[in-house]
């Protein structure tokens, strides 16, 4: 009887990538009209709350019908995009730094942010789901702080992926997967997860993870791009450093066959470029340093930012 | 005996001059011996009786003719159940149960199961303003179950001693709007004592570790009941019960205690024993001994719980004042109040008689015996009422090495959220929300709230004095508490004093300021000390030190890939 009364406790946040989050299909909602909602992850995740980070890929400003502002954005971590949207309902704290933050990245800025959010769940007509992020709080953080954010998904992502694969086996209740060792915060999840997607391949997610951890540890600049071009530096030093690499034609030329193939209208994103070129057995670096040069030289564009199109 | 039922004999020949009066007491007699029906409840069904015998109708009925058949109450329909009144029938009410018992009793010599718990009015509002009633269910429906939202078609209203329950009767329909979860109710399987949390109807296997007469005042001051009272200990716990019915196990007995009821005291659970329940000696040779199960039942000051009894522990004196007040009636008193810790905390202890030991020579080692456990603000205080369950210990049984004076233990943030308030311990977790609150803060100057718009609630429009604070929330696996950051440990976090903090709010505006804060903290790991206040809101810590935890992220990535064997 103790913690019979209903009163709304606060709901954790999840650090969660991307790809988990968007792959979800399942949601839950009580009855009530403050009853939170949760969307539950196809690893058993059952979120209200996340704690997410990235890059922060595109803001815009939509007019909606009703004559408010409705900013919609991107947030790109190693595992793929999340959507948030920020409007009327917004704290003034948030709506002050969105419009902050647009007219940065505008100017072509890389931004890192993390993000408390609500998760959203939407179903259209035709019945694809989306699901999509409502921000709390925000702020920019360092490349130092990013990588703590991103051990501290992959971990969680690690747990749930351990705890899915030692549910399949397990009677579907509580008690059977409290003695199989899966974690009580995780079960509830779990058991609505397994019963919606069924049979997952949980591959992809543990391809995510690797990415994540390269990153984490440093080894590779992948899908955080260290702004290939857009930071106007006045030091002319390091710009002459980066435009040594004269001697790579062919390399040039490997990286501009890729885009050219790769390419189906709205150019090719960095980390797409680059993944396939490492495929290719090209070192990552200077795979990177060929595609500043070509941007440089002109014969590809940023059409935007972080996207790349071969000028015509 | 017939002196007892004077009054409502009399009541009755009042009311129906012609009955004979032995045979009136006769049926209050049969009324109170066969049905348990005390004489005060059935003389409305004895009066009924002899007025039908003498023909006499009663006055306040209007049907006509002899017809028993009474028609039935027009339906009230209300949304909450403080719009009911004490005589309401056949009411229509949407609830949400809370706590559902399934009790056999005997019914006219007939076993039933008669569940009974609590239900609380306006299931769908989250507003917080719900009420609580007790209830019946005589039909033993199917459709009641903890955590269910149902509509009540025909109840009936009971109050009994001004407190007010709702009956549902076998004729009432139970629409279930909302299902619930039904506990599996297992009569006869015991459960460990470590596990008895909540409310409900259980077994158990244990060891008599004390048992002891009490006696227990009604509240409105009618007379007393004899009770006794005890701890029974299995070996994952101990736990207090209550027994209502005649207990002469010896103490070390090992006994069987079927069909139970727990029932919470302040925040401590305890074994209700009462007619329903069956004790019996249990005979298992490898059940642990009295010995070990003493030596284990010793509590730490991390278990302790508002309302525990009979608790033994071993605790360091650390600070100790003589308080004197005047009591009651004028007279001078004391009490002896201070902290007290071991390896698993701090908390406050009271001792109403002079302590056996001196209060220049702490810190001092003390084993304590049966005392008691009040909480004042979530923090756990010992409460000793005599001299005689102090024992003074040479040295601590858990060594030199621990130095208690400055000790915080460090606890896990899931465990402190699902655990008691504590005082003296530490935590780490995921700074999720840094709230638009922190920095600056008006306190009242009398009671040391904070104004709002210049404003104590109580002591109305002042200046105030100025405080520094911080708020924000910690995560970890799901569990989540609410930080708040004194202006001590503020002031360390961010390496600026007072004055720097007013001039960066009053230069850049409060939002600039916290923004900076969340550019700092927000997603970092944190590390904060102070103590704990856990209620059914959830989980506060008051911290008075708190530290941003640097995190080596390329270590942890490759503690992952090997962890978890990604390569």
């Amino acid at each position: 009887m103790m913690q019979a009364t209903r009163r709304a406790r606060r709901q954790p946040a999840w650090p969660m990538l991307a790809s988990e989050f968007g792959d979800s299909t399942l949601h839950e909602q009580g009855s009530g009209e403050f009853d939170p909602l949760f969307v539950i992850t196809k690893l058993g995740a059952k979120v209200n709350r996340l704690l997410v980070a990235g890059l922060l890929e595109r803001i815009e400003p939509r007019e909606t019908s009703n004559g408010s502002t409705l900013w919609q954005g991107q947030l790109r971590d190693p595992s793929g995009l999340h959507y948030f949207s920020v409007g009327d309902y917004a704290s003034e704290s948030m709506k002050e730094l969105i419009v902050q933050l647009s007219a940065r990245a505008e100017q072509g800025e890389t931004i890192m942010l993390i993000m408390v959010a609500k998760g959203r769940y939407f179903q259209s007509d035709e019945g694809s789901i989306y699901t999509s992020l409502r921000p709390e709080e925000a702020a920019e953080i360092s490349r130092g702080s990013y990588r703590e954010w991103l051990v501290e998904a992959c971990g969680g992502m690690l747990e749930r992926m351990d705890a899915h694969s030692k549910s399949q086996p397990l009677d579907s209740t509580e008690e059977s997967y409290l003695s199989g060792g899966i974690p009580k915060h995780l079960c509830n999840g779990l058991l609505l997860a397994n019963a919606h997607y069924g049979e997952i391949d949980i591959e992809s997610y543990r391809l995510n993870i690797l990415q994540a951890l390269d990153i984490a540890e440093d080894r590779a600049v992948s899908s955080v791009p260290v702004a290939p071009k857009a930071v106007k530096t006045l030091d002319v030093e390091a710009e002459a450093e980066v435009q040594t690499s004269d001697d790579a034609p062919d390399l040039k030329e490997t990286i501009l066959g890729l885009i050219d193939r790769l390419d189906k209208g709205e150019g090719v994103d960095f980390n797409n470029i680059l993944s396939n070129a490492t495929a290719r057995g090209i070192d990552r670096d200077a795979a990177e340093g060929a595609l500043d040069e070509l941007s440089d030289e002109g014969s590809v564009h940023e059409p935007r930012f972080g996207w790349f199109k071969r000028t015509v | 005996m017939t002196s007892d039922y004077e009054t409502y004999v009399q009541q009755v020949l009042a009311e129906v001059p012609g009955a004979d009066s032995a045979k009136v007491t006769d049926a209050f007699v049969r009324y109170e011996k066969d049905f348990l029906i005390p004489p005060a409840d059935a003389l409305r069904s004895v009066l009924r009786r002899f007025q039908g015998e003498h023909g006499i109708v009663e006055t306040k009925s209007k049907s006509t003719g002899g017809s028993s058949q009474r028609s039935a109450p027009p339906v009230k329909k209300v949304e909450k159940l403080s719009e009911l009144s004490a005589d309401d029938k056949n009411v229509e009410i949407e609830v949400e149960i809370a706590t559902h018992n399934p009790r056999t009793t005997m019914v006219r010599g007939e076993e039933k199961v008669v569940p009974y718990g609590l239900l609380e009015d306006q299931p769908r509002s989250t507003s917080g303003n719900r009420t609580r009633w007790e209830y019946k269910d005589w039909g033993n429906s199917p459709n009641l179950a903890p955590g269910a939202i149902v509509r009540i078609e025909g109840a009936s209203v009971n109050e009994y001693q001004g407190r007010m329950s709702l009956n549902i009767n076998q004729s009432t329909r139970v629409v279930i709007l909302e299902k619930g979860t039904r506990t599996v109710f297992t009569p006869g399987e015991p459960t460990d004592i470590n596990l008895i949390k909540n409310d409900g109807q259980i077994t158990v296997v244990g060891r008599l570790l004390a048992s002891r007469n009490d006696v227990i005042n009604r509240r409105d001051g009618s007379g007393t009941i004899d009770v006794v009272r005890g701890r029974i200990a299995d070996d994952t716990g101990a736990i207090g019960f209550l027994s209502w019915e005649p207990f002469e196990h010896e103490v070390g007995s090992l006994i069987k205690i079927e069909n139970a009821q727990v029932r919470t005291f302040r925040d401590t659970p305890e074994i209700n024993i009462g007619s329903s329940t069956r004790v019996e000696i249990f005979h298992d040779t490898n059940f642990a001994s009295s010995d070990e199960l003493s030596a284990q039942a010793v509590s730490k000051i991390e278990d302790l719980r508002d309302g525990s009894r009979d608790v033994d522990i071993i605790v360091e004196v650390q600070k100790m004042i003589k308080r004197t007040f005047k009591g009651s009636e004028g007279e001078e008193k004391h009490v002896w109040s201070g902290d007290v810790a071991d390896p698993t905390g701090r908390c406050r202890c009271s001792i109403w008689s002079e302590p056996p030991f001196d209060l220049d020579s702490l810190p001092i080692v003390i084993r304590l015996s049966s005392v008691r456990v009040r909480a004042w603000q979530g923090i756990p205080d010992i409460t000793i009422d005599g001299e005689e369950q102090i024992e003074i210990l040479a040295a601590a049984p858990w060594g030199e090495d621990i130095d208690l004076v400055d000790n915080t233990v460090e606890v896990s943030l899931p465990d402190l959220v699902g655990g008691p308030s504590r005082v003296g311990i530490s935590t780490t977790g995921t700074v999720v929300s840094v709230r638009e609150d922190c920095g600056i803060i008006t306190r009242c100057s009398e009671c040391r709230r904070v104004l709002r718009d210049g404003e104590c609630a109580t002591h109305g429009a002042q200046d105030g004095e100025s405080d520094v604070r911080m708020r924000l929330v910690l995560d970890d696996s799901g569990a989540t508490i609410s930080l708040i950051i004194n202006k001590e440990g503020v002031l360390s976090l961010l390496g600026k004093d007072q004055k720097q903090i007013q001039n960066m709010i009053r230069d850049d505006g409060q939002m600039v300021f916290v923004q900076g804060l969340r550019e700092q903290f927000l997603g970092r790991k944190m590390n904060a000390s102070g103590r704990t206040i856990v209620d059914d809101q959830g989980a506060m810590l008051l911290c008075d030190e708190a530290e941003v935890i640097e995190v080596d992220a390329g270590l942890i990535a490759t503690e992952l890939r090997t962890l978890w064997g990604v390569a």
